[in-house]
């Protein structure tokens, strides 16, 4: 029996809640949420306190496109817009944080630079295996003495002949214990300050290619962030991305996607707190009432659904933006800052909403909370993306 | 060439906020028995090679979940949409999918779920085979294609059938059947780059005495919501009285044999 009609349009973005959103991006949400609630919802506890990788889901979200998402068709990927991506890495990160910044980082950081900056040749060499899960990628600016401040990267990589000789020491490398395929930020000419910065792409199992213990971190656990480090380590001179001098270039170009994805990453994580906190608001009873009831908590119910709605407004848009070729770096900042900010407000609340039960691991919320605080700090910290956005507002004066 | 199989799928209501029926994108979905029939579907024609045609009867909404259907593979998709169409009992739904399946020929397997889930009656499936003269198994379990036909598995009743069948043929597809796919993210980029063509009446060469509300002999005179009653028992004595009593229960309730 089917009585009511209604018009659907799969483009009709107006229909929608989400302006942003067609059908096709709910086909998306629906598809990976399904997903990963049949495979990594009843793991995510026990990657988180087993600190362990999940090869076998990785291997079937590589089948599934997740690792290409952007990737055109030619090479192996979905060949998808932003908005298909923030959807994706919303919901594999409302489910698993650890697993989100696994795709997301690879996805952004290390295969996008590769399709925007490397040659047909370069795209044909990494971007098949890596669009597909067999390969995974990583991006190594970080230095024990260059975070916010990436012009202050002391790695060098210098000719000889058709080979650079490498040494870098790069920290908190996201992907790092599985990484295939690492760009790999180098001081190209020692003495040309910013613009002797240049990336190159090192492969795992060359000699002198070193991946250092794991971190032991306080969220995202189940993503195996580690150094590696390149102790004379000869690499072709073809894996140079772009040219010489560019890396800073390089670097700001994938880190403006990249925080799309990272406050995707903070909007999923968010979206998870608020669905547990109204769960067990309604659940739990106390004065002979459920919990929802007292004004106080209600109210926070209130304030974490209009953060995580304003936030994934300001994502999808910075993903809209993208695809539609205008400029997005400000909306992208602002993005990732309001996003990340509210992951951490909003999982605290949602711990506070369980009281003592949240802050016990029988529940979901404080893994929530442990993984939204670092959304604050990578890619970005949220002082640095203020003085971003500050700058773009507040032009020359 | 290949085979070309016709998988008839339902876009069904998840929720009903207050009784009500509104159909959105977010308050339908495919119906979760028909999946195992796409699966079934998609597996002869990878094996086999040839097409698969998901076809659904259904307002607009209902093109979503053909669009569903594309995303995990299927080539071709088609939705008889007409206001004609609307309100029609299962013996009126099996006319507008015999006229569509007609337009659709030459075909050498026509798949349907063995029920859905927001209706419950396992009727279509079954009256459509008979409105085409086709043969028909039911609760279909595994399938086996062979040189002029198939062999197909079917379990009913707690007793295990095997049937020799004829090409073209129907078959329901009982959920245990397969496990459906995921949908790839590739696999979404392409249905949506596509499109899902729509037939009216007049396309399909019916006349709306056929079909819809007029054209099924059952009316609904009400519907409430069942109560669901809880009744609670406590058995009582030592735990492996209790044990034995909880146990005659179940397998009088027919729960566990
Ligand atoms: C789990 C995890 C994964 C990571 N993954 C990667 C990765 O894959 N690749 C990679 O290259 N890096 C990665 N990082 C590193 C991350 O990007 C850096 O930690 C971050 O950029 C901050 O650098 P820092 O830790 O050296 O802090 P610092 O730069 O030393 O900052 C310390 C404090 O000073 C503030 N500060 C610094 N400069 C300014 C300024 N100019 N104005 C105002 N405040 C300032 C910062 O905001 C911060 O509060 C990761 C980090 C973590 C924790």
């Amino acid at each position: 029996m089917w009585l009511a009609q209604s018009n659907i349009n799969p483009d009709n973005r107006l229909k929608s809640m989400n302006p942003f959103l067609t059908e096709k991006h709910r086909e998306v949400r629906r598809s990976v949420r399904a997903f990963c609630e049949a495979e990594l919802a009843p793991i995510a506890k026990d990657l988180d306190q087993e600190a362990r990788f999940p090869w076998e889901v990785v291997e079937k979200m590589g089948a599934l496109g997740y690792f290409g998402i952007q990737v055109p068709k030619d090479l192996g990927g979905a060949g998808m817009d932003s908005v298909s991506y923030v959807v994706a890495i919303e919901e594999i990160s409302r489910v698993c944080g650890g697993m989100g910044l696994c795709v997301t980082v690879h996805n952004s950081v290390a295969v996008h630079p590769i399709m925007a900056f490397g040659t047909r040749e370069q795209q044909e060499k990494w971007v098949p295996d890596l669009a597909a899960g067999k390969k995974i990628g990583a991006f190594c600016l970080t230095e024990p003495n260059a975070g916010s401040d990436a012009s202050g990267i002391q790695a060098v990589s210098l000719l000889d002949g058709d080979h650079y000789v490498v040494n870098a020491n790069k920290v908190f490398v996201t992907n790092g214990g599985v990484a295939d395929t690492c760009l790999i930020f180098v001081r190209t000419d020692p003495e040309a300050g910013p613009r002797g910065i240049s990336v190159i792409v090192a492969e795992r199992g060359a000699p002198g290619f070193v991946v250092g213990d794991l971190e032991d971190l306080c969220g995202m656990r189940c993503n195996p962030v580690s150094s590696i480090r390149l102790n004379d380590c000869r690499i072709p001179a073809g894996n140079l991305l772009g040219r010489e001098g560019m890396g800073l270039a390089i670097g700001l170009a994938g880190l403006d996607t990249g925080r799309i994805g990272i406050a995707a990453q903070a909007l999923g994580i968010a979206q998870a707190a608020l669905e547990e906190g109204i769960r067990y608001s309604k659940q739990r009873s106390q004065f002979r009432v459920p919990i929802a009831k007292h004004q106080s908590i209600s109210n926070m119910i209130a304030d974490m659904a209009t953060q995580v709605d304003a936030a994934r407004l300001m994502v999808y848009r910075a993903a809209a933006l993208r695809d539609t070729g205008k400029p997005f770096s400000k909306e992208s900042a602002m993005a990732k800052l309001f996003a990340s900010e509210t992951a951490s407000t909003v999982t605290d609340m949602a711990v506070q909403i369980h009281g003592g039960y949240g802050y016990s691991k029988d529940y979901p919320v404080e893994r929530y909370f442990r993984d939204a605080r670092v959304t604050r700090i990578y890619e970005g910290t949220s002082e640095v993306h203020r003085t971003v956005i500050a700058r773009s507002v507040l032009g020359k004066f | 060439m290949g085979i070309h199989i016709i998988v008839c799928i339902k876009s069904v209501v998840l929720d009903a906020p207050g009784g009500k029926i509104v159909r959105t994108p977010d308050t339908t979905t495919i119906n979760p028995f028909d999946l195992s029939a796409l699966e079934v579907a998609l597996a002869a024609r990878d094996e086999l090679g040839g097409t698969i045609t998901a076809l659904s009867m259904g307002p607009e909404t209902s093109s979503l979940s053909l669009y569903s259907a594309l995303s995990m593979g299927v080539d071709r998709g088609v939705l008889l949409c007409d206001k004609t169409l609307a309100g029609a009992d299962t013996l009126a739904t099996s006319n507008a999918l015999c006229a569509g399946i007609r337009l659709l020929e030459p075909y050498d397997l026509v798949l349907f779920g063995t029920r859905t889930a927001d209706s419950d009656t396992g009727q279509v499936g079954p009256q459509t085979a008979v409105g085409l003269n086709l043969p028909l198994v039911t609760q279909a379990r595994d399938i086996v294609f062979q040189e002029n036909g198939l062999e197909v598995g079917a379990e009913c009743d707690g007793f295990r059938q095997r049937f020799a069948v004829d090409l073209p043929c129907a078959l329901t597809v009982a959920p245990e059947a397969a496990k459906a796919r995921d949908a790839s993210l590739g696999g979404i980029e392409d249905a949506f780059a596509g499109s899902i063509e729509t037939w009216n009446l007049e396309r399909l060469g019916l006349s709306p005495d056929q079909v819809g509300d007029a054209g099924s002999p059952t009316k609904i005179k009400g519907m409430t919501p069942a109560s669901k009653g809880k009744q609670c028992d406590f058995i009582t004595g030592s735990i492996e009285e209790q044990a034995d009593k909880l146990l005659e229960k179940l397998v009088n309730a027919g729960l566990i044999q």
